[in-house]
């Protein structure tokens, strides 16, 4: 009885290690897996020219997931980001004529209110974060189009193209820009008393009150911040796109987001904000479209593929057990 | 957990609706360039393609619809004619077909009230029921999906209504659920796609971005494009197949994507104008020159991309036209009248290349 209990709980253990490694180096394996496996299948993939074009698409996402990051680690989602990139992109055409500056004091300014407002939703009126941002999902959309009169605008001014195409040392300007905000934002979470407030607000929001911790401040904070970042993806997607389509850009892209801070294994459960594993992660749903596009795979196979991915991540983020 | 799949759910819920409106953008469209004439609805451009009743046996009339529906007048100028369209006019398509509409209703001195549903299925069905509750007695119906009206249509058919439908087809029976299809050839659109690429490049290595899948446009274009191919350009090889969603972004994705994984792709036979004008995006990205290494075809028919056609990036745009007042209404009385309307009826669509392109857009017959 004795040594079958031993041995259930000597198993228990072993799970429970291995599911933990699981969760805190499954993406970086899996990414390695992946391209050693896409190397393997087309040698080509490891052209510079290659890693250029998915570093060009894989940019935006990563910007809008590091602030999706941040604010899943309140224990909050933010649906608004596609909109808000459709928002940035809207006023794009309208900014031009103030050259890259003032287009990107616009869009980001824009993108900080849209925050704002997210964020006052959630902290003062205490309204559930996906509700919240659901309505302004809808909301901030509409307004696009309206911004943009609803048709999509071809973009001509030279600043915000070569955002969206220029290399420095043969990596795309855009993903410097990610990787740079990306840096900030690691250095953000583990660096700075706001960073440990935000993990604590996302770990227990009542102890966070009643420790007197600046809760609404915190919260309204990390939605500006995710505001802003999906704005800057936003003024990137139109440069590289070099049209601006309110009705269309951004869509998905809260999906793809929420997908690449899950798969980089930043528990939806709040208390922790993974900016490493949601940059892995961000690169890894981008190499897997790749490699299944390049090698035509179809779309509906695609989306399986994907699917399958998110739910064992999900369930490998579950089975951690007690933190 | 729960909160992350609640949130996949409401926002996949919301994106749909999303989805439909880039899916819809598929259909754009300038007139018939060669033809000459201006952009109004001068219904000697936009003649019927389809076989005259002759060909093909008696059409559609009043006696024959769903058993028979009262004979109507609807130039007395008392006979409420209802037009419901699917999707916002922010799109140039959708407005130059409701404008088309609403001019020639005006020119013939038709009794006309419309409404948008703004891409929601759900609420042309109300929409349309509205319309029959003011005495609307005859519809002309742009349908934002195939299967989604038949509400709509029931209620019509209870009434004796008659319904015409354009653009998009609605499931059921010609002559019974609806009085017949106005639109464009979706198959010849891409058939002719087909024999422009070839006579660019007869042994082009081409990719094709496809629109949203599940959509009777992306299955007739493509159909038509690889039948085509098949059938006259055993030479041409279709090296790569993907969807773009007929969406500018995506169609340069996937485009960008290709150009890496096939360096020898230098043909794009693209859905529609949008994912077209991502494709070339994404050929000047990787270092090509559209209309020089890569050569594009592609479908609708819109301003930007007729101007590209004419700047020589993209060797045609076969037109989806929009400009269905002359024939919806000459369709109409042809149903009151003994002429009758064939099942289906062809709008004749333009066909922008770079002899005519530049003159086209000059002329003010791209919309």
């Amino acid at each position: 009885m004795s040594t079958n209990t031993l041995a259930w709980s000597g198993l228990t253990a072993d799970r429970t290690r291995m599911l933990r490694l699981l969760q805190e180096y499954g993406v970086y394996a899996a990414l390695v897996v992946l391209f050693l496996v896409a190397v393997g299948l087309d040698t080509s993939f490891v052209e510079m020219s290659n890693i250029r074009v998915q570093l060009f698409q894989l940019a935006p996402t990563l910007l809008v997931a590091l602030g999706m990051a941040l604010v899943i680690g309140t224990e909050g989602i933010d649906l608004s980001v596609g909109a808000v990139i459709a928002l940035a992109a809207s006023v794009v055409p309208l900014y031009a004529g103030y050259g890259l500056g003032g287009v990107l004091l616009a869009a980001l300014l824009l993108g900080a209110a849209s925050g704002a407002v997210g964020g006052a939703m959630v902290a003062f009126a205490r309204i559930q974060p996906i509700v919240a941002t659901l309505s302004l999902m809808i909301g901030v959309r509409g307004l696009a189009e309206i911004v943009n009169g609803n048709s999509a605008k071809a973009v001509t001014q030279s600043g915000v193209l070569a955002l969206g195409s220029r290399t420095v040392a043969g990596i795309p300007e855009m993903a410097w820009i990610a990787a740079v905000c990306a840096l900030l934002t690691g250095l953000l979470v583990r660096r700075t008393t706001f960073g440990r407030q935000l993990v604590a607000v996302g770990d227990n929001r009542r102890a966070g009150w009643l420790s007197g911790l600046p809760v609404r401040r915190v919260l309204i904070t990390v939605y500006v911040i995710s505001g802003v970042l999906a704005a800057l993806a936003g003024v990137l997607v139109v440069g590289h796109g070099a049209e601006a389509d309110p009705a269309n850009q951004g869509l998905n892209m809260e999906l793809n987001a929420i997908t690449a801070v899950v798969v980089g294994g930043t528990p939806l459960s709040g208390g922790r904000v993974r900016v490493l594993g949601t940059v892995a992660g961000a690169l890894f749903m981008q190499l897997i479209t790749a490699v299944l596009t390049q090698h035509n795979v179809h779309t509906s196979y695609t989306q399986i593929v994907e699917a399958a991915i998110i739910c064992f991540a999900v369930y490998a983020s579950q089975e951690r057990g007690t933190r | 957990m729960y909160s992350f799949f609640r949130a996949k759910a409401v926002s996949a819920a919301v994106v749909t609706a999303g989805l439909c409106l880039s899916a819809t953008a598929c259909t754009n469209s300038g007139d018939d360039s060669s033809s000459g004439k201006s952009a109004d609805n001068t219904a000697a451009a936009q003649q019927v393609a389809s076989p005259s009743a002759s060909a093909t046996g008696p059409g559609c009339t009043y006696q024959t619809y769903g058993g028979g529906v009262p004979k109507l007048d609807i130039t007395d100028g008392k006979t409420v004619v209802g037009f419901s369209q699917s999707e916002s006019t922010s799109n140039p398509f959708r407005a130059t077909e409701t404008k088309s509409i609403t001019d020639q209703a005006k020119k013939l001195g038709v009794k006309l009230i419309q409404r948008n549903a703004n891409a929601d299925v759900n609420t042309q069905n109300s929409q349309i029921e509205d319309m029959i509750a003011q005495g609307a007695k005859v519809l002309i119906v742009a349908p934002e999906n195939s299967d989604g009206l038949g509400p709509a249509l029931a209620k019509a058919k209870a009434k004796k209504i008659p319904v015409l439908t354009i653009d998009r087809t609605v499931t059921g029976t010609a002559c019974t659920d609806y009085i017949a299809f106005i639109g464009s050839n979706f198959y010849g659109q891409a058939q002719i796609a087909a024999d422009d690429l070839a006579a660019a490049n007869s042994k082009a290595h081409v990719a094709i971005l496809t629109g949203s899948p599940g959509n009777n446009v992306t299955t007739d274009r493509t159909k038509g494009f690889q039948d085509q191919v098949k059938a006259k350009y055993p030479n041409v090889k279709i090296v790569a197949s993907q969807t773009g969603n007929f969406a500018q972004a995506d169609g340069q994705k996937v485009m960008e994507q290709l150009l890496q994984a096939h360096p020898d792709i230098d043909a794009v036979y693209a859905e529609n104008d949008e994912m077209a004008l991502g494709a070339i995006q994404a050929i000047k990205s990787a270092g090509k020159t559209p209309g020089k290494d890569v050569k594009i075809v592609t479908i609708d028919g819109i301003q930007q991309m007729v101007q590209d056609v004419a700047d020589g990036l993209a060797v045609a745009d076969i037109e989806t036209n929009p400009r269905f007042g002359p024939l919806a209404f000459q369709s109409l009385q042809d149903f009151y009248g003994t002429t009758g309307v064939q099942p289906k009826v062809i709008i004749k669509d333009g066909h922008f290349t770079a002899d005519n392109a530049k003159q086209a857009l000059s002329q003010g017959l791209v919309y």
